[in-house]
């Protein structure tokens, strides 16, 4: 992904895009919260069920257990977009003296080789940071695979919660009800996490 | 681009103002910046904005190496005055910056490490450049709460900021003022306005009457000289400023 020689547009558009991605995390953590709570509803109300319900306490168990860790998990993400967020603004600050340099360059001929030299310190320090900006993108990108993979999990306990609920006895329907709630959620997440993984995998310098 | 005009030269000592950019753009206030070279080394008064950095670098380095600018004299904290700080360190990251201790805190915004600054008390302190000494003078209040203005005893000359500044429509724009009493009709508006204090006034009138002048030379406008600069003194000691008056 490394591109020699990033303009000022195209590191705003990168910190846009970012901001978005951040937004997007906000979205998932606030669901992932909720999912949370639900979970630990749920395994009240299976202890209530009792014996009919063993099934569906363990499945809200491994639910809130998925809960926990996809919040570490958006945790993570935020720290890296926030550390993201730190990178692009400084590439921006380069990449706007740099263009003022090159300014410099056509306007001040007796000072051309100084301004010359000035101009390659430049490219190096934006090279270094452009690098770093790709290693982040690359760590993001493997985060949001994990995320991926944790939400598929969450999803087939879901949908296990549901067959078990159907064994719930007298507390079959409010069980149903449960877990019907879980798999809706995972629903929103999955979607939320779509959008997340389309606006990460944009061209990092589009 | 700028032009950059010697104003005085003695020996190794030059003033160079760097004025006038017939490319600058309506909504970006014009701005005079000074190099004080003292044989291989340069001061800079008032770099300027970050939008007119090429303009005043390209002018400087028609005159002088650039590289030898190793200090910058920033009268205040306003943008126009020193938003281009981040410019000049990335040229010579060496660079010190001469400013009030009072925006010390606020004029790293702009760029620089704790090692550029180099902060003025309010009683003012002489400002190294080359072999010899220029003095940082108090010019609190006008207008900045943090200001000073750098003399040069030799040259005889005061970088005054934005004391006797005035904003000259086009055609009037000559590097000296030529007719005083044109001239300072369009200095009134602008110190009745930005110069909120009249006792810093009063005590920057007669502390500066002390001194030898013969150039007086403001940040925005036309540079007085010779008798202009006692009489710009007294026109300013009787103005009443700091009121806004509202119809």
């Amino acid at each position: 992904m490394a591109r020699s020689g990033i303009t000022q547009d195209e590191a705003a558009g990168q910190l846009r895009r970012l901001v978005q991605i951040n937004e997007q995390i906000k979205a998932v953590v606030s669901t992932a919260f909720k999912i949370n709570l639900m979970a630990l509803n749920a395994i009240f109300l299976s202890k209530r069920a009792g014996q009919a319900a063993l099934g569906f306490g363990v499945l809200s168990n491994e639910l809130r257990q998925f809960a926990v860790e996809l919040t570490e998990k958006m945790a993570e993400l935020r720290s890296l977009v926030a550390g993201s967020l730190r990178g692009v603004t400084d590439l921006l600050k380069h990449a706007r003296n740099r263009a003022i340099m090159e300014r410099v360059d056509s306007e001040a001929a007796a000072a051309r080789a100084s301004i010359q030299a000035l101009l390659v310190r430049q490219r190096v320090t934006l090279d270094r940071q452009e690098s770093e900006m790709d290693v982040l993108h690359r760590r993001l990108g493997l985060l949001l695979d994990e995320i991926g993979q944790l939400v598929e999990l969450g999803g087939v306990l879901a949908r296990s919660a549901k067959i078990e609920a159907a064994y719930g006895g007298s507390f079959a329907a409010a069980l149903m009800q449960v877990s019907t709630d879980f798999d809706q959620i995972i629903g929103v997440i999955r979607s939320s996490l779509d959008a997340l993984e389309k606006s990460e995998s944009q061209e990092v310098y589009a | 681009m700028k032009v950059a005009k010697t104003i005085y030269q003695q020996g190794a000592r030059r003033w160079i103002a760097i004025v006038r950019d017939p490319e600058r753009p309506n909504y970006l206030i014009d701005t005079n910046e000074y190099v004080v070279v003292d044989g291989g080394h340069a001061l800079l008064c008032d770099p300027g904005g970050l939008e007119v950095f090429p303009a005043v670098f390209g002018a400087i380095s028609s005159e002088v190496d650039p590289s030898r600018i190793e200090a910058i004299f920033s009268s205040h904290q306003d943008p126009d005055v020193i938003s281009s700080l981040a410019l000049w360190l990335e040229f010579n990251p060496r660079m010190k910056c001469y400013v009030s201790w009072l925006w010390g805190g606020f004029i790293p915004h702009f760029g620089g490490t704790a090692s550029t600054f180099v902060t003025m008390p309010d009683g003012g302190m002489e400002v190294p450049v080359g072999g010899s000494r220029l003095i940082a003078v108090p010019a609190h209040y006008l207008h900045s709460s943090g200001n000073f203005h750098l003399y040069d005893a030799n040259a005889k000359i005061l970088f005054s900021g934005d004391v006797g500044a005035a904003l000259l429509p086009p055609g009037t724009d000559g590097l000296f003022v030529e007719n005083f009493d044109q001239h300072i009709k369009f200095a009134e508006a602008f110190h009745r306005r930005w110069m909120g204090s009249e006792k810093a006034k009063r005590d920057w009138c007669e502390r500066v009457s002390k001194l030898e002048i013969d150039m007086l030379c403001p940040q925005h406008g036309a540079i007085y000289r010779g008798e202009d600069v006692a009489r710009f003194i007294n026109w300013f000691d009787e103005l009443e400023i700091g009121c806004l008056k509202i119809d």
